[in-house]
């Protein structure tokens, strides 16, 4: 029986070869996960994963949570000044971060600027994006104190690392045609930029600008929980002092505010790629 | 007798719009400033503070990179809590993905219930989160761990999902056309297409998990940030320097690396690149 199967399917080579590829990729496949679960036994065990804490977590958690009801509305039209203050935390940042960003990316694009200053500039945003906010945030602290300034100037500075670094990939991918077009017409270095490179990169600016504000407001709130002031820090306060009423209220404050900033920027930015009226 | 060019482009009229858009910019900053009850002055530091200052944070400690072992293992944890976080988040999005996705759902409702969750957990702040869980399961890298989950679910799910709801309809026709079921139609039509992209998201992801990692340290949750809090709360600015350092590395590092991978799985730009 067997020998006659042979016959009607013979292993001829295309077969065989297609049969020897699956096995190798299910060798693979194999190896990847052994590797993955090695790697996932070694990090639980570095990160003191215990079943046992989470399903305790799970019953001490629900009393908790049940704890933050209802908030507290009352405090509501105290805590819009905080709110305020975050969200103007995050415009200005975000403007201060698009105007830097700009002569930034102008110096760190590799078809504009000369090699030294692009390495120094490179390596300055390089800086600033390995950087987490948090870590410049408390070493801005010790400079300026609590307060306000302290989270601005984290918030600007690293607005410009992430705008300028995005702008200048932008800028690198301008087609070199265009700038010896306008060379071509007698254009100075700074009118080849003004004419042939800003008018290209100016839609990026401005959707990334937009996503960045997006994302300052919810640095913000983090930001303001360590000393920045804002809405963060009225909700670690209300959370080390128990008042967990209190927080839920900033909890559902920030929620609307993050929900509100990711919609307008979505909105804006969809209008800004698809042709909009920026020019 | 009329115009060739439109009012709205002659120059001197654009020359004055720019203007207008750039002074409006200019008062509205000023108010903002004047919001916050910020002056140029409240940014002034006496110089004689920052020189004092500079001396406290400079140079780094770097010797307690081989005098504190701990560190490394600290600097590990940090790691571990990203990598743990991505595996798991990118589990557990992956199932979401495929009942929030419009051609995968079981159910049109399904997909609303689960849309609405994904929404939910990425606009929940982290911070209040890590608070709750630090009651929840205690201090330490586990309450980090599960925060960066449950971010990382709510932000790659609906990536993933988008990303099933554009894979070609074909492919999944002609495998249900030899009478496939629903699981198969998946496992060989619509996995196979969007597996490199989940792959290259999940990088993404691991990278962001470990910047967002450093901040719930300083909360508690374990890891370099805590260790870096817990210095700077000392005032031992120079070991902070050096806790910088290592952290600034090994961000820098992983996202080389992430990059690097990232383009060798995919070609074409993900996410926000544009």
């Amino acid at each position: 029986m067997a020998t006659s199967n042979l016959v009607a399917f013979p292993l001829h080579p295309p077969f065989l070869e297609w049969k020897h590829r699956i096995a190798a990729q299910r060798g693979k496949q194999a190896l990847v996960g052994i590797v993955l679960a090695l790697l996932v036994a070694v990090t639980a065990w570095r990160c003191e994963v215990h079943m046992g804490t989470f399903l305790t977590g799970i019953g001490k958690g629900i009393p908790v949570v049940g704890m933050f009801f209802p908030p507290e509305w009352s405090g509501l039209v105290g805590m819009l000044q905080p709110v305020g203050v975050t969200i103007v935390l995050a415009i200005i940042a975000t403007i201060l971060g698009m105007c830097f960003s700009l002569p930034c990316a102008l110096a760190a694009s590799s078809n504009l600027a000369p090699a030294p200053l692009r390495l120094a500039m490179r390596s300055f945003i390089a800086l600033e994006r390995g950087l987490p906010e948090i870590i410049q945030l408390l070493l801005l602290v010790a400079v300026f104190g609590l307060g306000a300034i302290p989270g601005l100037v984290a918030l600007s500075l690293s607005s410009i690392g992430m705008l300028a670094k995005l702008l200048a990939d932008a800028i690198e991918e301008i087609e070199p045609h265009m700038l010896e077009a306008v060379a071509a017409t007698g254009a100075s270095g700074s009118q080849v930029i003004r004419y042939a490179v800003i008018p290209q990169i100016l839609p990026a600016l401005f959707a990334n600008g937009l996503f960045r504000f997006e994302f300052n407001v919810r640095a913000g709130v983090i930001l303001g929980a360590v000393g920045g002031g804002g809405i963060g820090y009225v909700m670690s306060t209300a959370m080390r002092s128990m008042e967990y009423e209190r927080a839920c209220m900033a909890t559902l404050l920030t929620l609307t505010l993050v929900f509100c900033a990711e919609r307008l920027s979505d909105l804006l930015r969809s209008r800004i790629l698809g042709g909009g009226s920026l020019r | 007798m009329t115009s060739a060019v439109p009012a709205n482009v002659l120059p001197s009229r654009k020359l004055r719009l720019t203007a207008l858009y750039f002074a409006s910019v200019a008062v509205a900053m000023c108010l903002l400033f004047w919001f916050l009850d910020l002056s140029p002055s409240s940014f002034q530091v006496d110089p004689h503070f920052i020189g004092d200052l500079f001396h406290q944070f400079f140079p780094p400690k770097m010797s307690l990179f081989w005098t504190k072992p701990a560190l490394w293992m600290s600097l590990l944890d940090t790691l571990s809590m990203a990598f743990l976080a991505t595996v798991c988040g990118g589990a557990i999005a992956l199932v979401l993905a495929f009942l929030a996705a419009s051609n995968t759902t079981p159910h049109p409702l399904v997909r609303l219930a689960v849309r609405t969750l994904l929404i939910m957990q990425r606009s929940v702040p982290p911070l209040i989160v890590v608070l709750v869980l630090l009651i929840a399961v205690g201090i330490g890298p586990f309450a980090g761990v599960l925060t960066l989950t449950l971010g990382s679910v709510g932000m790659f799910g609906k990536f993933f999902a988008d990303s099933i709801e554009q894979a070609d309809k074909g492919i999944a026709e002609s495998v249900q056309s030899v009478g496939s079921t629903r699981l198969q139609t998946i496992r060989y039509a619509i996995l196979p297409q969007v597996m490199p992209s989940f792959v290259a998201n999940l990088f993404y992801a691991f990278d962001n998990n470990l910047r967002a990692a450093i901040p719930l340290g300083v909360f508690g949750g374990g890891g370099i940030g805590f260790e870096l809090a817990f210095a700077h709360g000392l005032l031992h600015y120079r070991d902070v320097m050096a806790y910088t350092i290592m952290i600034v590395v090994m961000i820098t590092g992983m996202e080389r690396i992430s990059d690097w991978v990232r383009r060798s799985i995919i070609t074409q730009p993900l996410l926000i690149t544009k």
